[in-house]
C-alpha cells in the first residue's frame, strides 16, 4: 500500500480546511476506520489524504424530549448502550447492534456509515423508517437533509466536496423494529433487510428495505397498506405484496432474486409484530 | 514521508514509536516494532476478531485502525492480559477448559471476552457475553469448549 498522510484537525473549522487542500478523490474521510481501512487494504481506495474527525467533539448524543441527536462520531457501541436507544428506539438498536462485532462497533460511527453508504448498511433502512435528518456541515454552512435525500445510489451521497456530517437527528421516539436474513447470523452481510416504524403523532408507518443493491428503499405504498396503527392481518399481508411489487429486487452473490422476493412480506410481517410489542405501541 | 513518532502505554509500560507512516495499522506496529506477536493477523479487514486489542479499555480490532490514530492511548494486548483479575479469570478459564485448537484465534477471544467483562461488568450475563463474541472466528470450528470457558467464566462472575 502506498503512503498515506494522515491528518487530525481539532476543529471543525481545521477539518474543512483539510478536506479543501487535497484533489478530489485523493482526500477521504476517516471516521471509525472499519469500512474505509478495508478499502484501502484491498486497494478499492485511492485517497493518498486521510482526514481523521477523531479529535473533533462530535461524540455525543442528545435526547431533548423523544427526539435524538447523535454527533456523527460517536462509535455506535455507545449508541447501543444508551438506554434510551434500546428502549425509545427498538429499531435503531436492533440495527446498531447488527452492524459487525462489539470490537467493531467500538470504532465504527454512524457518520461513517452513511458516509460511505454502502449498499448492504444495516443502519440506512432504519435511519429512513425513522425519518431521520443529516446535519452537514460545510464551507457554506450547514444544511439538513433527509436520510432519504442524503442516500443516492451505492456509495453515492449527496454530500458535496468540502462537506463532513456533523449530525444525524431522529424527530421523535417510535415503535420500530429491525428484521435482516443472513447465510451466517454473525458478522455477516444482510441478504435483505427490513425497517418499520409507527410515528405516535399520525400513527402511519414508514417501511424500508435495505440489503439490495444499489441502495435502501422508502416504500410509500407498503406503509400506505398498513394503515393508521394496529394493521389487520389482511392489511399486513397487503403490504407485503406491495413492498415485494415496490422495489426493483436483484440477485447477487448472497441472494436469489426469487428468495429475496419471498423474504420481503415474511420479514415485514415479522417487523411489524415486533414494533408493535414496544411499550409505545398504540393499543 | 517518513513518518512520525507515537506515544502508546503498552502492557503498561510507556513505549514511543517512531518513524510510523501514517497508513500502519496497529496490528503491524505492535507485531512488527514491539515485538508482541501474542497479537494474530487473520484477515486483516475486521472479519475474524484475531488482532483484538484493548485500546483504553475497550476491544477493537488493530487491524483496523491506524496506530496515529491511537497515538496517547493505553492497549493491552494478550502479553499482559493475565496481569488483570478479570483478563487472568479469561485466561485460566480458556486454560481449564482446553479452549483452543490450533490456537491462533484464542488472544482474539480472550481480549474480546476480557474487554466485554471489563465494559459490562463481571456480572454480566452469559448471553450477552456470547452474542459480544459473534465477531470472533475459530477456523478450527473449535467452539464448543470456548462456549464452555464463557460460561465457566460467567459462572464465576455471578457468584
Amino acid at each position: 500500500m502506498a503512503e498515506l498522510e494522515l491528518l487530525t484537525p481539532s476543529t471543525a473549522e481545521e477539518a474543512l480546511a483539510a478536506l479543501r487542500a487535497g484533489a478530489e478523490g485523493e482526500v477521504a474521510v476517516l471516521a471509525g476506520g472499519t469500512d474505509l481501512l478495508a478499502d484501502l487494504e484491498e486497494e478499492r481506495s485511492r485517497a493518498r489524504r486521510l482526514v481523521s474527525l477523531r479529535r473533533l467533539p462530535w461524540r455525543t448524543l442528545d435526547w431533548v424530549g423523544a427526539s435524538l441527536t447523535i454527533g456523527s462520531t460517536l462509535p455506535l457501541r455507545d449508541l447501543e448502550l444508551d438506554p434510551g436507544v434500546r428502549a425509545r428506539l427498538p429499531g435503531l438498536y436492533a440495527a446498531v447492534h447488527a452492524v459487525g462485532s462489539v470490537p467493531l462497533r467500538h470504532r465504527a460511527t454512524l457518520g461513517g456509515n452513511l458516509g460511505r453508504s454502502a449498499p448492504a448498511s444495516d443502519l440506512i433502512p432504519v435511519l429512513l423508517a425513522l425519518d431521520a435528518e443529516v446535519e452537514l456541515l460545510g464551507p457554506g454552512g450547514v444544511r439538513r437533509l433527509p436520510v432519504d435525500r442524503f442516500v443516492r445510489a451505492s456509495r453515492v451521497t449527496a454530500i458535496a466536496p468540502g462537506e463532513l456530517i456533523r449530525s444525524v437527528r431522529i424527530p421523535e421516539a417510535r415503535p420500530s423494529a429491525f428484521l435482516w436474513q443472513r447465510v451466517r447470523p454473525a458478522n455477516d452481510i444482510s441478504q435483505l433487510a427490513v425497517a418499520v416504524a409507527l410515528a405516535p403523532s399520525d400513527r402511519r408507518w414508514r417501511v424500508a428495505v435495505g440489503g439490495i443493491p444499489p441502495r435502501a428503499t422508502l416504500l410509500a405504498e407498503a406503509a400506505e397498506a398498513l394503515g393508521a396503527g394496529r394493521p389487520s392481518a389482511e392489511s399486513v399481508r397487503r403490504a407485503g405484496e406491495s413492498a415485494a411489487r415496490g422495489i426493483r429486487i436483484v440477485a447477487d452473490r448472497r441472494a436469489s432474486e426469487e428468495y429475496r422476493r419471498r423474504l420481503v412480506g415474511t420479514l415485514l410481517a415479522r417487523a411489524v409484530a415486533s414494533a408493535l410489542t414496544s411499550p409505545e405501541a398504540p393499543p | 514521508m517518513t513518518g512520525r513518532s507515537v506515544r502508546l502505554t503498552v502492557n503498561g509500560r510507556a513505549a514511543t514509536v517512531e518513524g510510523v507512516p501514517g497508513g500502519e495499522r496497529l496490528l503491524d506496529t505492535l507485531r512488527w516494532r514491539l515485538g508482541l506477536k501474542g497479537t494474530k493477523e487473520g484477515c486483516r479487514t475486521g472479519g475474524c476478531g484475531a488482532c483484538t486489542v484493548l485500546v483504553d479499555g475497550a476491544s477493537t480490532l488493530s487491524c483496523l485502525t491506524l496506530t496515529h490514530e491511537v497515538d496517547g492511548s493505553t492497549l493491552t494486548t494478550v502479553e499482559a492480559v493475565a496481569d488483570d483479575p478479570v483478563g487472568r479469570a479469561v485466561r485460566d478459564a480458556f486454560e481449564r477448559e482446553g479452549a483452543l485448537q490450533c490456537g491462533y484465534c484464542t488472544p482474539g477471544f480472550v481480549m474480546a471476552l476480557t474487554g466485554l467483562l471489563k465494559e459490562r461488568g463481571r456480572s454480566a450475563p452469559v448471553d450477552e457475553l456470547l452474542d459480544g463474541l459473534q465477531g470472533n472466528l475459530c477456523r478450527c470450528t473449535g467452539y464448543a469448549a470456548i462456549v464452555r470457558a464463557v460460561r465457566a467464566v460467567a459462572k464465576e462472575g455471578s457468584a
